[in-house]
């Protein structure tokens, strides 16, 4: 399994780093995977809205055929609803793969992965009834073949393909069906993916507006340039050659048509169990860079930064077991996935994965960091480096001279380290981080933003020259990108004095909070 | 977004867009240009076998009131052979019978053979397995008529023409269809029971009847 997510991770890398170069990391899609599907429901809602109100259940196929002859509305309406789709498709398997290959697919993530896959179904259920309902040729084929593999299962009477023998007209009731099915299904999907945003603070759920009208102008311009074809209208006495087979929607059916119904539902059926298991089978012991956060109510002052800043809604504040009048933090490790955000967001440094709390950071800073660099006749600048960003990027960094600190994610970087980094003689600190978007821990560069540069807790104290901290983007395929951002800040370093080391410096005892002490005693 | 990457972006959206217009409706094979096929859909209420007793007085006295019946049927739905010859070979033999697990229920038919276009005699043959009363003659066969008086009056015959229209409404021991007809390239030749005339037709668009 871990074979497999390197394999996918390098594919996918590779792809992004692709994508990267074309559009620039802001604007890449893959790192709006999810969000991009969302906003591809809104489009097909609003176009399948007016396609609802001018198709004939009496009369599909011929319904249809209007509405893709008009070229007013009709055809490039039915074609966005038709590439919407396929979009939505793409992005919701690009999406799948990304969490997959990222290990986000386990632990308190389960309930997502799961409402995920029950989301992508009834997606493909849509998007098949959706092709039904045109009834071309293409149609007749899904629903023959539907009605094949239904018909193995016990639920109908009669076999439903004897609807598409030919010794009948197929009856408007069953697009009558077909069509509630189209209709009514995204309802049980706005619940569906109620429940897979349900255990994220914060849910995002489109793409940039930039990026966003970019897609749906560019797929309108493609459904007016190239109207999505319709295949002749359905007629079970008449064999075809061939049928415009959407293979975003329908990659399966050249496989099911090869199987015998029992053989595809055993194949869909362990395809199926499989996927359900990935969190099972994926899921990594809670220790090390796994083990979820703790707090030490010693040093908890009560104030509430934590569970604002926890993308996962992990922590809750209660009352205190001693005589503190404060609250103080909780962690509920199944709700916690360890991205140590709260760890970056705690002045006192007194929550955070274990071996990953802000006094951790500085421990292993004094300990092993810093005495590694005092032999060095200058402090060479820092890079501070998420350990999701792309390993060559790094390497060209360090090649530069400069001292690589990695973190497991920006958000987990409590601001003392870049303080005492700055206060030992470094000249600047750089810290590269991933796309906003694609953070593996979701907000890691929007906190580090603001408690860098907008006294958001726990903040980056005055007392350090903002003029030597940076923020950059290491996106894959933006090497580039990455050097110029590092050779702007070495530039405007060298505008700079040179770089004092203080003799001593004590960060964790000035963050220690006052003791508390009882007014009325 | 500088001009080279506007111009990159743009090169790749197009690539993109054209990909999944291609994508979208790639014209998959579904049957070679010389197929053609015949199907056999129809679906009909098989025979009822039945086996009838008349029963005695005491017999009667045993059942409730609303209960007795004085002529007693039990019985099974009819199974049959299908048989499908094309130019006088046979390409489809099967036992073919009602649906559900008690195969009580009527029976469905639908089988497709793939048949080379052109000019073909088609025999299909559908007949009984059993060779056994169907319910309306085991009825006639049984049923006392001195009996059907006092409080059984007019139900023996209510009973007959019961009997008599369920057999009349389900497909006859044996049904043959021989024919020859012209099928085209890539077209279905239908065969179906026509409920009315109880028998087998052929249905095909386009096909020359001979």
């Amino acid at each position: 399994m871990h074979f497999l997510k390197r394999t996918l991770r390098r594919l996918l890398g590779g792809t992004e780093a692709l994508l990267s170069r074309m559009y620039g990391w802001k604007w890449n899609p893959m790192h709006q995977a999810g969000t991009v599907s969302a906003l591809m429901l809104l489009v097909l809602v609003a176009t399948g809205l007016y396609l609802v109100m001018v198709y004939r259940v009496g009369d599909p196929a011929a319904s249809v055929a209007r509405i893709a002859a008009d070229p007013w509305l009709g055809s490039w309406i039915r074609s966005l609803h038709r590439y919407a789709t396929d979009i939505f498709v793409i992005a919701a398997v690009v999406h799948a793969l990304k969490m997959f290959s990222q290990d986000r697919s386990w632990g308190p993530r389960t309930l997502a992965w799961i409402s995920g896959l029950v989301l992508f179904g009834i997606g493909m259920v849509l998007a098949v009834t959706g092709f039904v309902m045109a009834w071309d040729s293409f149609g007749e084929r899904l629903a023959r073949e539907g009605g094949r593999l239904l018909d193995f299962l016990p639920i109908f009477s009669e076999p439903l393909s004897r609807i598409f023998a030919g010794d009948g007209e197929v009856p408007s009731a069953f697009f009558f069906v077909n069509l509630f099915i189209h209709i009514a299904m995204p309802l049980g999907l706005g619940v569906v993916l109620w429940l897979h945003i349900s255990r994220v603070a914060r849910p995002v759920l489109l793409p940039p507006k930039r990026l966003a009208w970019g897609i749906v102008g560019a797929l309108t311009l493609v459904s007016i340039v190239r109207a999505a074809p319709l295949g002749s209208a359905a007629d079970p006495l008449r064999l075809v050659s061939t049928t415009p087979t959407d293979f975003i929607v329908a990659w399966w059916l050249p496989i099911s048509e090869k199987l015998s119904p029992g053989m595809a539902w055993s194949l869909a059926l362990v395809a199926g169990i499989i996927a359900v298991l990935i969190p099972r089978l994926t899921r990594r012991p809670r220790t090390a860079s796994w083990a979820p956060s703790v707090v030490d109510p010693r040093l908890c002052t009560g104030c509430n930064q934590c569970p604002q800043d926890c993308p996962w809604e992990a922590i809750t504040m209660v009352a205190r077991t001693d005589d503190r009048p404060t609250l103080v933090a909780l962690v509920d490790p199944a709700l916690c996935v360890s991205c140590g955000i709260c760890a970056g967001s705690c002045a006192p440094m007194g929550v955070g994965p274990v071996g990953r709390t802000g006094r951790d950071q500085l421990q292993v800073l004094r300990t092993e960091t810093l005495p590694g660099l005092a032999g060095a006749p200058v402090m060479p600048l820092v890079a501070i480096t998420c350990s999701q960003v792309p390993s060559s990027q790094v390497n060209a960094v360090r090649a530069l001279g400069a001292h690589i600190h990695s973190v497991t994610c920006v958000g987990n970087l409590h601001s003392s380290v870049v303080e005492l980094f700055i206060r030992n003689g470094a000249p600047g600190v750089i810290i590269f981080g991933c796309p906003p978007r694609d953070c593996v821990g979701r907000e890691g560069p929007k906190w580090l933003q603001e408690r860098l540069f907008n006294d958001r807790e726990a903040e980056l104290q005055p007392r350090v020259d903002r003029r030597r901290v940076r923020i950059g983007t290491m996106a894959p395929g933006h090497l580039a990108g990455t050097m110029a951002a590092y050779n702007a800040f070495v530039r405007d370093l060298n505008q700079l004095d040179a770089p004092v080391r203080e003799s001593h410096v004590d960060i964790e005892i000035e963050c220690e909070p006052v003791p508390y002490e009882d007014p009325s005693e | 977004m500088t001009p080279l990457r506007m111009v990159s972006a743009g090169l790749t959206t197009a690539v993109g867009l054209a990909l999944l217009a291609w994508l979208s409706a790639i014209p998959f094979p579904q049957h070679a240009s010389n197929e053609a096929r015949l199907r056999l859909s129809f679906s009909a209420r098989p025979e009822r076998i039945e086996v009838c007793r008349t029963l005695s007085d005491e017999e009667l006295e045993k059942l409730a009131e609303h209960m007795r019946q004085r002529v007693s049927c039990e019985g099974v739905l009819a199974t049959y052979t299908l048989r499908v010859d094309v130019d006088g070979k046979t390409i489809g033999e099967s036992v073919v019978r009602g649906a559900g697990l008690r195969h009580d229920r009527p029976l469905y038919l639908l089988e497709d053979f793939p048949v080379p276009p052109g000019e073909h005699r088609f025999r299909v043959s559908l007949i009984r397995r059993e060779k056994t009363d169907n319910d309306a003659a085991a009825y006639a066969q049984a049923v006392v008529p001195e009996v059907d008086t006092g409080l059984y009056a007019g139900r023996a015959q209510r009973e007959a023409t019961e009997h008599a229209r369920r057999a009349g409404a389900a497909i006859p021991p044996s049904l043959v269809l021989d024919t020859t007809f012209v099928l085209p390239p890539l077209r279905v030749a239908l065969i179906r029971f026509n409920s009315e005339r109880r028998a087998l037709e052929l249905y095909s668009e386009g096909s020359s009847k001979r």
